[in-house]
C-alpha cells in the first residue's frame, strides 16, 4: 500500500526529523514523506507527484513568520483537503518566552477551518518519535487504511476547538 | 499554601456569563480583553487587549520624589512571587531585624555571601507610598541592604550593596478577589545587585511568607506593547531613539540592532493609530501594525523577515526592556504604565 504525506514548515528544521523516523517506523505501509517550506509547491514536478493523503502544517509558536506563512501557504490548498486531510502541527507551545497569543490565533486558525491541532516537542528524540507516530495513525486513517474510519469522520472527532470561556465572541 | 477547595473559588465561576451582542466592524464595540489561564491552569484572567495611553503624569504629586530616585535608573531584575501568607506591612522594622540576622548566620555558615571586610549588613524595609494604583493593590514595599564596614565611623555614609522591591500595580481584580484572606499579592519583585544576596533576600522571603520565586521574562507580545506605548510618548517626552535588538536563528545566530529616528518612528506610530479609535486607549493591533511596519521596512532594505527571530530587547530614552527581564525605566512620568504591564507579567506566570 501506497501513502503519501506533505509537511510544509518554514524553518525546514522539524520536518526532516519527523520525515526519517516516519519513514523508518512503518513496514507494511510504505510511506511518502514530501517536505516544503511553503505552498504552492513548484509548477516542474506536477506530473510525477503522486496524490497527497495528508498535508501537515508546522507551526513554530517560536517565530511569527512561521505562523504567517502558513497563512500565506493555506491559499494554495485545494477545498477538498479540508475535509480531513489537513492537519496543524505546533511546536513549542510549553517554552516560557512565547507568549500566549500566539497559542490563540493558531488555535482560533485551527477551529476556523476545521482542522485537528497537534502539539509536539521537538527538541528531543522522544518527542520526534511520539510526533512521528501520531502522525502516521491519522496518515494511515486518510489514506483508507483503516477500516472503520474515513479522513473526515476522524477530523470531526480531534478537530480544534476553543471552550466558550475563552473565546465569548467566538461564534 | 492555598488549600484545594480555593480552586473551585477561583475566578472562573465568578466571570459575567452575559455574551456581548455581536456588532458590526465598530472598533469600539469590541472586547477590550482575552481570556487566558495562568501557568497552573488553575485561575483565568483577563488580558487587556487595549490599554490607556500612557500620560505623561507628575509622579512626584502621588510619590516621595527621594524614593522615585531609588526606582528609575536602575537596571532591575524581574522575578514573580506567589502570594505572601501573613506579609503585614506594620511589621516592616520587625522584618529588617529579621532579614540582616538572616543574612549574617548565612554568611557564618559561608553559605551564600561572599566574606569581605563587611562584618554587617543593615537592611531596610520601607513601604512606597502612591505607586499602587487599585484599592485592591497592596502598597510597594521596598528592601535597601547596606554593608556596615566593621571600623566604620558612625557618622560614614553606608554603601547601598543591593536594593529590590515588590509591587502590585493594577493587579488584575478577579486575581486578587480569589486570594485567602490571609494572603497578600505583591507579585512583582525586583533585584538589582550581586546575585548571592537576591538568593538570600528571596529563602528569606520563601521561608518566611511560604511563598515561591520564579524568573519572569517578557514575551514578545509584552515587548510590543512596550515599544508602541513608549513610541506614543513622543510628543510629550522625547524618546531620542528606538532601539530594537532582534536574534535570528541562523548559523552562528545573528544579531540585528534596528535604530529608528524617534520622529519617524512617531510618524509610523501616528498613521497606524485607526482614526475612530477611543482617544487615551490604544489597542493590540495597531501595535501589531506598527511592529509590522517597522518589519517590512527591514525587509525591504535587506530583504531580512525580522519575525523569524525573536525580539530581545526594546529600549529608547524612556526606558529600556529585555527579553530575559531586565528593566530599566529612565523616566519616571510612565512608571504607572510599565508596572501595570509588568505586574500583569507576573500574575500571568502564578503557578495557581
Amino acid at each position: 500500500c501506497l501513502t503519501s504525506t506533505q509537511l510544509v514548515e518554514n524553518e525546514e528544521q522539524f520536518q526532516k526529523k519527523l520525515a526519517d523516523v516516519i519513514v523508518n517506523a512503518e513496514k507494511d505501509v510504505s510511506v511518502g514523506v514530501r517536505l516544503a517550506r511553503r505552498l504552492p509547491l513548484p509548477v516542474e514536478n506536477e506530473e510525477t507527484r503522486p496524490c497527497i493523503d495528508l498535508v501537515v502544517f508546522i507551526i513554530n509558536l517560536s517565530f511569527e513568520r512561521s505562523f504567517q506563512s502558513v497563512e500565506l501557504s493555506l491559499k494554495y490548498v485545494d477545498p477538498g483537503f479540508f475535509l480531513g486531510k489537513v492537519c496543524f502541527l505546533v511546536t513549542g507551545a510549553r517554552c516560557w518566552s512565547v507568549s500566549s497569543d500566539r497559542l490563540q490565533s493558531v488555535r482560533k486558525l485551527a477551529t476556523s477551518l476545521r482542522c485537528p491541532l497537534l502539539y509536539a516537542e521537538d527538541q528531543t528524540v522522544e518527542g520526534v518519535n511520539t510526533a512521528a507516530a501520531r502522525l502516521l495513525r491519522v496518515l494511515k486513517v486518510t489514506a483508507g487504511l483503516t477500516p472503520w474510519a474515513t479522513g473526515l469522520s476522524l477530523s470531526t472527532l480531534t478537530r480544534c476547538t476553543l471552550s466558550s470561556d475563552l473565546e465569548g465572541d467566538f461564534d | 499554601m492555598m488549600e484545594g477547595r480555593s480552586a473551585m473559588e477561583s475566578p472562573v465561576t465568578r466571570l459575567p456569563t452575559r455574551r456581548r451582542t455581536k456588532s458590526y466592524g465598530r472598533s469600539c464595540f469590541e472586547a477590550s480583553s482575552r481570556f487566558a489561564y495562568t501557568s497552573g491552569q488553575l485561575t483565568i484572567l483577563r488580558i487587556p487587549t487595549t490599554r490607556e495611553a500612557p500620560r505623561a503624569r507628575n509622579i512626584a504629586e502621588r510619590v516621595d520624589p527621594e524614593q522615585v530616585t531609588l526606582l528609575i535608573k536602575n537596571e532591575w531584575k524581574l522575578s514573580y512571587v506567589t502570594p505572601l501568607y501573613r506579609f503585614r506591612h506594620t511589621h516592616l522594622k520587625k522584618y529588617s531585624k529579621h532579614l540582616s540576622a538572616f543574612i549574617a548566620a548565612e554568611k557564618q555558615q559561608g553559605t551564600a555571601v561572599e566574606v569581605g571586610l563587611e562584618t554587617g549588613y543593615r537592611v531596610t524595609f520601607s513601604t512606597v507610598l502612591g505607586i499602587a494604583e487599585t484599592d485592591e493593590d497592596a502598597e510597594t514595599v521596598f528592601i535597601q541592604i547596606q554593608s556596615k564596614p566593621m571600623f566604620a565611623a558612625t557618622g560614614d555614609a553606608l554603601k547601598v550593596v543591593w536594593s529590590g522591591w515588590l509591587t502590585c500595580v493594577n493587579g488584575s481584580p478577579e486575581y486578587l478577589h480569589s486570594l485567602l484572606p490571609d494572603f497578600v499579592s505583591l507579585p512583582l519583585f525586583c533585584s538589582s545587585g550581586p546575585e548571592n544576596i537576591t538568593v538570600v533576600v528571596k529563602s528569606w522571603f520563601e521561608k518566611m511568607f511560604d511563598c515561591r520565586f520564579g524568573s519572569l521574562g517578557l514575551d514578545s507580545t509584552s515587548l510590543q506593547w512596550l515599544c508602541a506605548l513608549w513610541t506614543g510618548c513622543h510628543p510629550d517626552n522625547n524618546i531620542r531613539y528606538l532601539r530594537l535588538l532582534w536574534t535570528l536563528p541562523t548559523q552562528p545566530p545573528l544579531d540585528v540592532s534596528y535604530t529608528v529616528n524617534p520622529q519617524d518612528a512617531w510618524e509610523l506610530w501616528n498613521s497606524v493609530r485607526q482614526e475612530d479609535s477611543v482617544d487615551g486607549t490604544v489597542g493590540i493591533d495597531e501595535v501589531k501594525h506598527f511592529m509590522a511596519g517597522l518589519e517590512s521596512h527591514f525587509f525591504r532594505h535587506f530583504k531580512i523577515y525580522l519575525s523569524s527571530g525573536t525580539l530581545r530587547k526594546v529600549s529608547t530614552a524612556l526606558g529600556s526592556a529585555q527579553q530575559d527581564g531586565k528593566v530599566k525605566i529612565l523616566c519616571s512620568d510612565y512608571l504607572a504604565t510599565v508596572l501595570t504591564l509588568l505586574t500583569e507579567c507576573a500574575i500571568l506566570k502564578m503557578p495557581i
